[in-house]
């Protein structure tokens, strides 16, 4: 902020009375106290006075607040939706790729899977939108949804929008998916090998109840954990997919606000961005106990 | 060692990097006695054809000249930024893991802040202020927020090692800490240093290709993310000119797996439990 007002009072300089507006606005945005202060300024209105990151530059006099809020649902819709599809989905094939590792449909499916998650989903995107966008024509390429549509609770709003969706959706969920069902694999894969297993294929228990209630179950834990840290820390991964395929979320709104210098807007994403880490971080911390019984009875 | 994932990884990969090496040589077999790379050495946006396989680009480039140029700095960043990582989070988990305590908490903290740090907004920022990037402060950077994952995994396996009966009799025999470190524990690790080294180089190309194509990486670097991002600003899907997206992205990709599947190799190196040839009846 200081550079670009710095900029403004040197570029206009010459022209009489602009130092007095240059000095209107440092006092506006509170650029005339120390930075130690500005920061707890900053602090201060984010906490108490409901997340104020004050006016947004490029759609002054919009606050920062507004327009983050008008373009989160988006990036939240995009990325739960995708994460959620994706983990059932990884986890459900996982489990059966872990549990007939021997046949030999699996090791084939093991094959895409490795192939799938080793691709960055911003690549995905840009073969999706070649070959069934452009190539093919079955679904639009990008944007939110049809031009000339106006957001509303109709029926053909709401199909151009889950029409729009499909590509971006699939690019996320491709590659997430994958990557849920190699680790769910694995961990199923290690808990065939333990004991009680041998103890309870012993018993004479069926194979269904075996891997319901003792191998699914215990592979579960890690998987659940995975899934609660992924949540928060890759929300930032659906910026660039957000780019690519022009929908208007967090992404979207960053690179703009980038471009104009919007430093409270920047501000506030980052903070949301760091601020998503560290609830699910907490969220995991406190619903792990609930699930495993070993945290609970040993509390570290 | 008969991994079946690590062979085929190392084989790909090695592929890849001849390809990387001799790729400009092979441009020039294609093109014996015209500049492929100049600006304007063809007409724009050509379609392709069977001088130019893929086409030629918005500033008259031969595409496929292009990607055979790209493929190295590609590498070279990934891992350059690679090795940054691997040897900041060898250091801090060495520190951690053998030092603990009060030293121990210390670092896993900062660690543990770093490994929260959206990088991707960070790296957003830096593209817009650093105006002049090169290929080595572009791999640094990459690096430098690359090593929390490798410190915390050598962490911890430094403090499992330390317990092991050997390291106490080493200890006795008057070995000091430098060559514990380097001669008894360091060599223990090499798979994990190996699988950090990979995953750090395919952290630190993925962030790169994603910088680019959003246009706001490194701009004067030829790199396959650069190719693409100029492709998507450029619009050459709509004229038909896919190949100069696909064919970049694929060797991207193919890049990707290969050091993946040396990673997923290495993983059942040390994890015997994750074999699938082991009957477990």
């Amino acid at each position: 902020m200081e550079i670009l007002l710095g900029n403004l009072s040197r570029m206009e300089g010459a022209k009489v009375g602009t130092q007095l507006i240059v000095a209107y606005y440092r006092q506006l945005f509170g650029l005339d106290r120390p930075l130690y202060i500005q920061y707890f300024l900053f602090l201060r209105n984010v906490i108490f006075r409901g997340l104020d990151f004050g006016p947004s530059f490029m759609a002054y006099p919009n606050t920062a607040r507004d327009l983050i809020f008008h373009q989160l649902p988006w990036t939240l819709g995009l990325f739960t939706g995708a994460m959620l599809i994706s983990w059932l989905l990884g986890t459900i094939i996982g489990v059966f790729m872990g549990w007939l590792r021997r046949h030999k449909l699996t090791s084939l499916m093991t094959g895409i899977t490795v192939l799938l998650q080793a691709t960055p989903n911003y690549l995905l995107a840009i073969i999706l939108i070649i070959y069934v966008g452009y190539l093919l024509k079955w679904l639009p390429p990008y944007g939110p949804y049809d031009n000339g549509l106006q957001p509303a609770f109709t029926w053909e709003f709401i199909h151009s929008l889950l029409l729009h969706m499909v590509l971006p959706m699939l690019s996320l969920v491709l590659v997430l998916g994958a990557g849920w069902a190699i680790s769910m694999r694995s961990l199923m894969i290690s808990i065939l090998g333990e004991d009680y297993l041998l103890y309870a294929k012993a018993r004479g228990l069926l194979p269904f109840e075996i891997l319901k209630d003792y191998a699914f179950r215990n592979a579960m834990l890690p998987q659940l954990a995975a899934l609660a840290i992924t949540l928060g820390t890759t929300l930032t991964g659906t910026y660039i997919i957000e780019v690519i395929f022009h929908v208007p979320g967090l992404g979207d709104l960053f690179i703009r606000a980038l471009g104009f210098r919007d430093y409270n807007v920047l501000q506030g994403i980052v903070l949301f961005s760091i601020f998503a880490v560290l609830t699910a971080s907490l969220i995991i911390d406190l619903i792990l106990p609930l699930l495993d019984p070993r945290i609970r009875e040993f509390n570290e | 060692m008969s991994n079946a994932k690590l062979i085929s990884g190392i084989c790909l990969l090695s592929f890849l990097i001849i390809l990387a090496i001799t790729g400009p040589a092979i441009a020039k077999a294609m093109f014996p006695n015209e500049n492929a790379l100049g600006i304007g050495a063809y007409p724009r946006y050509e379609p392709p054809s069977i001088k130019h396989p893929i086409g030629t680009d918005a500033g008259g480039v031969d595409a496929f000249a292009l990607v055979l140029n790209s493929i190295w700095p590609s590498m070279v960043i990934g891992l350059l930024a690679g090795v940054t990582a691997t040897f900041l989070g060898v250091i801090v988990g060495f520190t951690a893991g053998y030092i603990g305590k009060n030293v121990d908490t210390i670092l896993r903290t900062f660690t543990d802040m770093v490994l929260v740090f959206p990088v991707l907004p960070l790296f957003l920022m830096m593209g817009t202020y650093i105006t002049h990037w090169d290929l080595f402060k572009m791999s640094m950077l990459l690096g430098v927020f690359g090593w929390p994952f490798t410190a915390r995994v050598i962490r911890a396996q430094v403090l499992s090692l330390r317990e092991r009966p050997y390291i106490d009799l080493v200890k006795l025999s008057g070995e000091n800490t430098f060559e514990i470190i380097f001669f008894e524990l360091l060599p223990g690790l090499l798979p994990y240093v190996g699988f950090s080294l990979a995953m750090g180089t395919v952290g630190a190309m993925f962030t790169e290709a994603g910088l680019q194509l959003i246009g706001l990486g490194a701009q004067n670097l030829s790199t396959l993310g650069a190719m693409i991002g100029h492709g998507l600003s450029r619009g050459v899907i709509g004229i038909g000119l896919y190949g100069q997206m696909v064919v970049p992205a694929g060797i991207l990709i193919l890049l990707f797996l290969s050091l993946n599947l040396i990673n997923m190799g290495l993983e059942e190196v040390f994890n015997p439990r994750l074999r699938t040839k082991i009957d477990v009846k």
